[in-house]
């Protein structure tokens, strides 16, 4: 075998290694959100059931279940499945300081949220749908009397909302806890 | 032959779920660095893109909506040297525009740190104030006198900037370098 033969051959073995490594690491990126098991969305299932408010842990020390949270904020949280109807989700906002609802996809991204600037009379509402339900929604819509509900399609038919309350001092964090306990997820019923 | 594509395909598997797994612990894309700060502002929307997706799901994170606020971390002080446990460093005096924030030191992945004062970060309604409106938290192992954020037990740590109700949260590129706080190294021991 000559000395060019076996660089050849050489150089053919790294150019297949970093093919096969560069393919792996695309399939990897593109597959961990599809089969992690533990995100954040798993996380939230071992505190609470479907369809029920529970609180989110505050972020501390010895909290070590969801990364990046402010322990000056309170939390709380529902998950939803829509193949059993729209949801209508209601969090009422404080005397004041900073509220927000946001609305996560199964895999845990945002696709909507409000604060309490756009609350009216004292409560973030909204309905959130699939793409059919909306059709469905918009299709049985009183033309002279419009819905008055801020409807919101999920990209996901299951996810989870989560409402924030921000404690302006240390001493206030106990309020901000009972007030996000007032969120509510109730299921409505599928339009005939 | 056939032992060689063997090789390179193991070899191959082995260095791309390798690099997988380091670029997924801190996804550089879609990443604004001002100053100190690194803000991600996209990484919690439908439009991040897939290693900040993969990289959310594997953290278990509840990424905050453009909407509500914003999230800056710093690893580094002002002069880019990496934080240091031995160090004093004093972080102020202004933060962009938002209706509240508050300041909180982390480990590295995002937890607060145990330590005696019970103290893991400052609200924006809590702080203490200088004559002009500005402030100044110090950050240390060692007790300062003021708003003193203690770093705890930990080798790594992080600083973490809130902003909540910003009118920024649109643009994080936006975010003028001069608006940001400092973090200036005042000695260490």
């Amino acid at each position: 075998m000559s000395l060019t033969t076996r660089l050849g051959g050489a150089a053919l073995f790294v150019v297949a290694v970093a093919a096969a490594a560069a393919l792996i690491h695309f399939a990897v990126v593109l597959l961990v959100p599809v089969v992690a098991a533990h995100d954040a969305y798993a996380r939230l299932a071992e505190l609470g059931p479907p369809g029920t408010t529970a609180p989110l842990p505050r972020a501390g020390p010895n909290e070590r279940r969801f990364p990046w949270g402010d322990p000056a904020l309170a939390g709380s949280f529902c998950r939803f499945d829509l193949s059993g109807g729209p949801l209508r989700v209601k969090a009422p906002v404080g005397r004041a300081g900073f509220a927000s609802l946001s609305f996560h996809t199964r895999r845990g991204a945002v696709f909507y949220a409000l604060t309490d600037r756009a609350a009216t009379h004292g409560l973030m509402e909204a309905v959130i749908v699939t793409p059919a339900q909306m059709r469905q929604l918009v299709a049985h819509d009183d033309e002279d009397e419009p819905s008055q509900d801020l409807r919101v399609v999920s990209p996901t038919v299951a996810g989870f909302v989560v409402m924030r309350a921000f404690s302006e001092l240390p001493s206030l964090y106990a309020a901000s806890a009972d007030q996000v306990k007032a969120l509510t997820c109730a299921s409505e019923p599928p339009t005939p | 032959m056939v032992v060689k594509a063997l090789a390179a395909g193991a070899i191959g598997l082995a260095l791309g779920v390798a690099a997988s797994g380091s670029i997924l612990a801190d996804p550089p894309f879609g990443v604004v660095t001002i100053g100190p700060w690194r803000v991600a502002a996209k990484a919690g929307s439908l439009e991040a893109d897939p290693y900040t997706r993969a990289a959310l799901a594997r953290s278990g994170e509840i990424p905050l909506a453009l909407g509500e606020g914003l999230k800056l971390v710093a690893r580094v002080d002002s002069a880019g040297r990496p934080l240091d446990r031995r160090c004093l460093y004093r972080v102020g005096s202004r933060t962009p525009a938002a209706r509240y924030w508050t300041l909180g030191l982390t480990d590295a992945d995002g937890y607060p740190v145990d330590n005696a004062a019970g103290r893991y970060g400052f609200r924006s309604s809590e702080i203490l104030r200088e004559g002009d409106g500005g402030f100044s938290v110090f950050v240390s192992a060692l007790a300062h006198a003021g708003n003193w954020l203690p770093i705890g037990h930990v080798q790594a740590f992080a600083l973490s900037l809130r902003l909540y109700d910003t009118p920024l949260a649109a643009s994080a590129g936006g975010i003028e370098k001069s608006s940001v706080p400092t973090i200036d190294r005042e000695g260490c021991a």
